[in-house]
C-alpha cells in the first residue's frame, strides 16, 4: 500500500492549508465541514511527501465541495441557496454577517466602516472598562461612575482595569476563548455576541454623571430640559445640575422645616433616593437621604431630607434613620417676597389706605 | 475530449471499485486510481466523492491513529455500497458497449484486433 507510513509527520504548511480550506467552507455547518475535512491533513501530508504541491486552497475547497455534492458557496440572501443549512444557528449568524458585510461594502459607507474597523482596539478597551465598572457599580454601591473604577481598595480598580484591557484585547485578537471571527463553534460565537451586547446595553442602566452640556437645553426652555432629564434619568435637574435636595422658604423668607411638593398635575415632585445622596467634602463618605414617612412608607417628595452619613453606603432604613440629622438649610433666610396677586396673601397684613 | 468531464460521471463507480478491492484512506485511494490509469483525477474530487458516498451509506469510515502525524481516515465498502457498485458497473458496461457500437469499426477496441 503506502511506503510513507513511517515518514508521515505533521507539517505546518499542511495544517495552514487545511485551515484555509476550512475557512472557504465556513458557510457549511460544523458537522458537514468536519466530515469534509476529516483526515485531510494525513492525506495531504502523504501527497506532499509524494512530491505533489498543495495548490490553491480556494479552488481546492470548491472541488471538494462539488465532489461531495454540496451547494456552491453563495453570498446568502434570504430565500436563496441551501435552505436546509440556513436553519442552523451558525448559518443564520453567517447569513447576518454576510448581509452586514455586503451592506457596509457600499462605496458610501465603506470609508466609515474601514475607520471603525481600525478603531476596534478602542472598543476592546471600552468593554474592559465597562466590565470593571460594572463590578464597581455592583460592589461599590453609592459611588459615582469614574474613569478609573475605584472599588473598595485603593489601586485595585486600576490593576483590574489593566488586566481586563489585556484580556479583552487577547479575546478581540482571537488569542483567547471565546475568540473572534466567523470560523468558530456556535457556542463561542453566541457567548461573545451576548457579552458584547451586554457591554453595550448595561451602561445605559447606570446613573452616569452626564456632562451638563448633554442635558443643557439649546432652546433655553427649562421645561424642555426638565422633561428630558425626567425621561433619561428620572431625577431632577436644576439648569443641568443634579438636584439632591430642596429647601423651601416662606414669603417672609423663613425656612420651612418640611414641605410636600407636587407638579401642575398633582404628581409628586420627587427625587430618587439614589440621586439624593451627597458626599462629605472632607472624607468623601456618602451622606444618604432619610425621607420623611407616611406610616412606614417613605415620602420622596417631602423636603428637605434628613441626612445620615454612612461609612459603607446603603439606604437609610427605618432603624438607621434614628441616627439621622436634621438637614442644614443652605441659607438662613431669604429676602421677603410680595405675591403678584395680593388677594391670596394672608401673610401680608392689610394696611389702611 | 475533456476526460475530466467523463471522469465526473464515473468517479463514484471507480472509487467504489477501488475501495471494494481493499479499504483505503483518502490519498491511498487517489494513488490507486492514478496507478490504475486515471492519472488526471483530482485529489479533492476523490476526497469529496468519498465523503459523499460515506454520507449516502455506501461506505463506512474509521480512524486509524498515527504516532507520528495526523490520524488517517480509512474507508471501507458497505453492503449497500457493494450493491451500488454492481448496479453501476452494469450500467457502465451497457453504456460503454452502446457508445462503442456507435463508433466506426476501426475505432472499436474489440473489433480492431490485427
Amino acid at each position: 500500500m503506502s511506503t510513507s507510513d513511517e515518514t508521515l509527520a505533521l507539517r505546518p504548511e499542511v495544517a495552514t492549508f487545511v485551515e484555509e480550506v476550512r475557512r472557504h467552507l465556513a458557510d457549511l455547518d460544523e458537522e458537514t465541514r468536519d466530515e469534509l475535512t476529516g483526515g485531510l491533513e494525513a492525506d495531504l501530508a502523504d501527497q506532499l511527501a509524494d512530491g505533489t504541491p498543495l495548490g490553491d486552497p480556494a479552488s481546492y475547497a470548491t472541488e471538494l465541495r462539488t465532489a461531495a455534492g454540496l451547494p456552491e458557496r453563495v453570498r446568502r440572501r434570504r430565500g436563496i441557496g441551501a435552505a436546509r443549512l440556513t436553519r442552523t444557528p451558525g448559518a443564520v449568524l453567517d447569513g447576518i454577517r454576510d448581509r452586514f458585510l455586503g451592506a457596509v461594502d457600499d462605496p458610501r459607507i465603506r470609508p466609515a466602516w474601514d475607520l471603525l474597523v481600525t478603531l476596534r482596539p478602542a472598543w476592546w478597551v471600552a468593554r474592559a472598562w465597562i466590565a470593571v465598572t460594572l463590578l464597581d457599580v455592583v460592589a461599590g454601591g453609592w459611588e459615582a461612575v469614574s474613569l478609573v473604577p475605584t472599588l473598595a481598595v485603593p489601586g485595585l480598580g486600576a490593576v483590574l482595569l489593566l488586566a481586563a484591557v489585556v484580556l479583552s484585547t487577547l479575546i478581540g485578537s482571537g488569542r483567547l476563548w471565546p475568540g473572534s471571527g466567523p470560523d468558530r463553534s456556535i457556542g463561542r460565537r453566541a457567548v461573545l455576541l451576548a457579552a458584547n451586547t451586554a457591554a453595550i446595553l448595561l451602561p445605559l442602566t447606570w446613573s452616569l454623571p452626564w456632562p451638563s452640556y448633554l442635558t443643557h437645553d439649546p432652546f433655553g426652555s427649562d421645561g424642555y430640559a426638565q422633561a428630558w432629564s425626567d425621561v433619561t434619568r428620572q431625577g431632577l435637574l436644576n439648569h443641568g445640575h443634579q438636584v439632591t435636595d430642596i429647601f423651601a422658604y416662606d414669603a417672609a423668607g423663613r425656612p420651612i422645616p418640611l414641605v410636600q411638593l407636587v407638579d401642575q398635575d398633582g404628581r409628586p415632585l420627587d427625587i430618587p433616593l439614589a440621586d439624593a445622596t451627597q458626599w462629605d467634602d472632607q472624607t468623601g463618605a456618602p451622606i444618604v437621604a432619610c425621607p420623611a414617612r407616611n406610616g412606614d412608607a417613605p415620602v420622596r417628595n417631602a423636603f428637605p431630607f434628613a441626612r445620615l452619613e454612612l461609612a459603607s453606603g446603603g439606604p437609610c432604613t427605618v432603624e438607621r434613620a434614628a441616627g439621622a440629622q436634621a438637614p442644614a438649610f443652605p441659607l438662613a433666610t431669604l429676602p421677603p417676597v410680595t405675591p403678584a396677586w395680593p388677594a391670596i396673601a394672608p401673610a401680608v397684613p392689610a394696611t389702611a389706605p | 475530449m475533456d476526460t475530466t468531464q467523463l471522469l465526473r460521471g464515473v468517479l463514484d463507480l471507480a472509487v467504489l471499485a477501488v475501495v471494494e478491492r481493499e479499504d483505503g484512506y483518502g490519498y491511498d485511494v487517489v494513488r490507486r486510481l492514478r496507478a490504475g490509469g486515471l492519472t488526471e483525477v483530482g485529489d479533492a474530487s476523490v476526497y469529496g466523492t468519498l465523503r459523499r458516498l460515506y454520507a449516502a451509506g455506501a461506505l463506512t469510515s474509521y480512524v486509524v491513529p498515527s504516532d507520528e502525524g495526523p490520524h488517517r481516515k480509512y474507508y471501507g465498502i458497505t453492503p449497500a455500497g457493494r450493491e451500488q457498485l454492481i448496479q453501476q458497473a452494469k450500467e457502465w458496461t451497457s453504456f460503454a458497449d452502446t457508445v462503442t457500437s456507435l463508433l466506426p469499426s476501426p475505432h472499436r477496441p474489440t473489433g480492431a484486433a490485427r
